[in-house]
């Protein structure tokens, strides 16, 4: 170990040292993305849920039935009558 | 000297001996754990740390035809509280607040509350719960309260998450998109579109991954090979147009609780297609209101009473053996067969009409003397001809539950047939079919003779790629001639413009059907009670769309006529869908003058351009030009009536001050 002709040694062993101290670390990379991946996929969920309850809310308030609810206050109604459409043929 | 030295190494010798053969007993120890236990141990540890996870496959979504969410699969939450792990100093000083912030959460006092969570501590309750199937929004809320906020291990917070079927519409439709659900012996009940096309497409299949633990509750997958990926279901879109559904719900609904019926459901159908563009099922529970209980429109069969007379009568006109200008005898309302009697609702009868305006007022006398002087002798010709209109068949949906229809026949033996079998079923009694299989038939004449299966689905996609389409179905490409179709359209406009179904008749736009008033349990007169039907289609020259109502037990003294009871919900569609499309009007140009609207615009220009500070005499102007002149000017007006302007309440030429009110007169 301490002789002349010991590097060799050394540098096998730094090497293995190496090698070894990139496997821990990746194995704790690898750990980590575990977590991240947990963590992210709550997210996702958790928008899911989110986007599904503003959706629903929207749709309930888009609902046709709902609107006619809201503005009987104002005292508005459908019209009986469908809307015209008026072309213009020589403006085409 | 030499003594104690050798006995000094004599010591460490027998020590180091000592040692020697320990460390052989652990050599020997680790060998066998190692070699002869090894196997069991290994396993033991692998079971601890490595497991067969399964991934779950995510359920594919239900859409409307426009994109609309009707179903989905979303996560949702269990709030619960571990009481004990707060410290009582945390507990004591969180108490009050949390309490209060709950209260505001569930409407109950704050005492209530701060009662429950001391009693739950008391218990040393671990799993007390605070909230359960909660959406995000509301556990996003529950989570940020005091005590809560402060996490698992400080403030005893728990949350479990579970994935739950939505359904964005709420009630609507529900009944029709339905469920699959699966208890522990595997048994699967299926109901609607989410039951039909659950196995076939939404579910998708779960994946497997061998995952090793690697603390916090968390495992990471050991191989990239040696795994099944986990396919998600596909999405499924219908046929249902929100907006039709949601008047056609509506309008079920108010028809419903007018009459507090016992249950109703509505079918809206594309003509072309046969996609069903609405379907409602309400029924009522024990405390009066109504919710999608039961698929009706698919799978309740019931004697459809005088929508049936259509179809005879459709029968007769394509076997030629009578025609619409026949003229028979009501004989004063009442008629008999074998001592049983057929009555017209209208007492005394109708005299003699024909055959038309026995369609028009539905008179049960003059069409069952039509179908039995026809068929009489050869009742056989008219179940035939029945059985070539495909009214004999299932519609053969994905949807479980259909009834097989029923119409008796002389030649199979079943019990059905009889005497009086012929005449009665040419009002619609003895006969059986759901609402559906009666839908498709009138949808049939709206289509020219062309059957269509009713069609529920659109297509199934995987994000936007079309895996299965669906096209129409043709059940049967000419169920009469087109002679017949034009007669029995006829016949149908009629009944809206000037028969049963009078009431609904509307000048802009045009519909035709039937009515229907059919008696339910009448084999008991103390239970006898009525089932009110409309089937048709719109616009009456041009169908685009058909649909039935039909109406289960409405309430006698209310009414129970299908043309009061089902016919309104009918008119609404209708109506519903006619003003959503706008008329289309063209004009050749926009190059023409119109003398008055030019002598106003001047007069209003010029005013305009005199007038800045001094007032105008605005008499003889219209209102709206009155308004918008001074107001621009700044002045407050306040108008009275609509047309021209009779009067102001500031003189012309008096200098006008901003803000100033002015009074005009019409």
């Amino acid at each position: 170990m301490v002789s002349d002709d010991s590097f060799k040694n050394w540098r096998v062993i730094i090497f293995i040292s190496v090698l070894a101290i990139i496997m821990i670390a990746s194995s704790h990379s690898a750990d980590q993305k575990v977590h991240d991946i947990a963590r992210l996929n709550n997210e996702v969920k958790e928008w899911r849920s989110a986007f599904v309850d503003g959706r629903s809310k929207l749709m309930r308030l888009k609902m046709e039935s709902g609107i006619v609810q809201k503005m009987a206050e104002k005292e508005i109604a459908p019209s009986p009558n469908p809307p015209k459409k008026i072309k213009v043929k020589s403006e085409k | 000297m030499a003594d104690t030295e050798k006995n000094i190494l004599n010591r460490l010798y027998f020590v180091a001996g000592i040692m020697f053969v320990f460390a052989l007993a652990v050599v020997f120890k680790l060998l066998t754990i190692q070699l002869v236990q090894g196997d069991k141990y290994r396993e033991l540890a692998e079971k601890r740390t490595v497991k067969n996870v399964t991934i779950p496959a995510n359920r594919g979504n239900v859409y409307a035809s426009d994109g609309s969410l009707l179903a989905t699969s979303i996560p949702k939450y269990d709030i619960r509280f571990d009481a004990l792990t707060p410290t009582t100093k945390t507990f004591e000083s969180y108490l009050k607040p949390l309490s209060d912030s709950l209260s505001k959460y569930t409407g109950k006092s704050s005492g209530y509350h701060e009662q429950e969570l001391r009693k739950a501590r008391a218990n040393k309750n671990r799993y007390f719960l605070i909230a359960r199937n909660i959406n995000y929004t509301d556990y996003t809320r529950i989570r940020n309260f005091p005590l809560l906020n402060l996490g698992a291990f400080r403030g005893g917070l728990i949350v479990e998450q579970t994935t739950k079927r939505e359904h964005p519409m709420g009630g609507i439709a529900q009944r029709s998109i339905g469920y699959e659900r699966i208890d522990k012996d595997e048994h699967v009940v299926r109901a609607g579109i989410e039951g039909a096309f659950g196995e076939m497409y939404l579910r998708g299949t779960d994946g497997h991954r061998m995952k090793q633990k690697i603390g916090q509750g968390q495992w990471k997958p050991i191989t990239d090979y040696n795994e099944i990926e986990p396919k998600d279901g596909y999405d499924v879109y219908t046929t249902i147009d929100v907006n039709i559904q949601d008047i056609a719900h509506h309008a079920l609904l108010e028809q419903l609780e007018k009459y507090k019926a016992d249950h109703g459901s509505v079918i809206v159908m594309e003509t072309k297609t046969g996609e069903i563009k609405a379907i409602s099922n309400l029924g009522r529970n024990a405390n009066g209101h109504y919710y999608e209980r039961l698929n009706y429109a698919v799978a309740e069969s019931h004697e459809p009473g005088s929508t049936f007379k259509i179809m005879a009568i459709t029968a007769a006109l394509e076997d030629k053996v009578i025609d619409t200008s026949d003229v028979f005898d009501t004989q004063k309302g009442v008629l008999s067969f074998y001592g049983k009697k057929v009555r017209d609702s209208k007492h005394g009868g109708y005299g003699k009409i024909s055959l038309a305006k026995a369609i028009e007022v539905s008179s049960n006398t003059a069409i069952v003397a039509a179908i039995d002087k026809a068929y009489k002798d050869q009742p056989s010709k008219f179940i035939d001809r029945l059985y070539a209109m495909n009214l004999n068949r299932r519609l053969d949906l994905a949807l479980v539950g259909e009834p097989e229809p029923i119409i008796p026949d002389p030649r199979i033996k079943n019990g059905r047939w009889s005497g009086i079998a012929l005449q009665w079923m040419a009002y619609g009694y003895g006969v059986s079919f759901t609402p559906l299989q009666t839908l498709t038939f009138y949808n049939a004449i709206a289509n020219n003779g062309e059957m269509v299966k009713p069609q529920f689905l659109r297509e199934v996609r995987e994000f936007d790629k079309t895996i299965v389409p669906f096209k129409k179905e043709v059940l049967n490409p000419r169920i009469c001639s087109q002679e017949t179709v034009d007669k029995v359209k006829k016949l149908l406009e009629n009944v809206v413009e000037h028969g049963t179904g009078k009431k609904l008749y509307s000048p802009s736009f045009s519909m035709a059907g039937k009515t229907g008033t059919c008696q339910k349990d009448y084999a008991n007169k103390d239970k006898l009670s009525y089932i009110s039907s409309f089937a048709g289609f719109f616009p009456a020259d041009n169908p685009k769309y058909s649909c039935i109502v039909v109406i289960h037990e409405p309430d006698k003294s209310v009414g129970y006529y299908g043309g009061d009871v089902s016919g309104p919900v009918f008119k609404k569609i209708a109506q519903k869908i006619f003003t959503d499309t706008p008329i289309s009007d063209e004009v050749e140009t926009l190059k023409f003058q119109n003398a008055i609207v030019n002598k106003d615009f001047e007069n209003y220009y010029d005013t305009a351009q005199t007038y800045k500070t001094i007032m105008p005499d605005v008499r003889g102007m219209p209102a709206m030009d009155a308004l918008a002149l001074l107001e621009n000017m700044g002045l407050k007006v306040k108008i009275e009536g609509v047309g021209v302007i009779k009067k102001q309440s500031i003189e012309k030429g008096s200098k006008i001050k901003r803000n100033q009110e002015v009074y005009l007169n019409i």
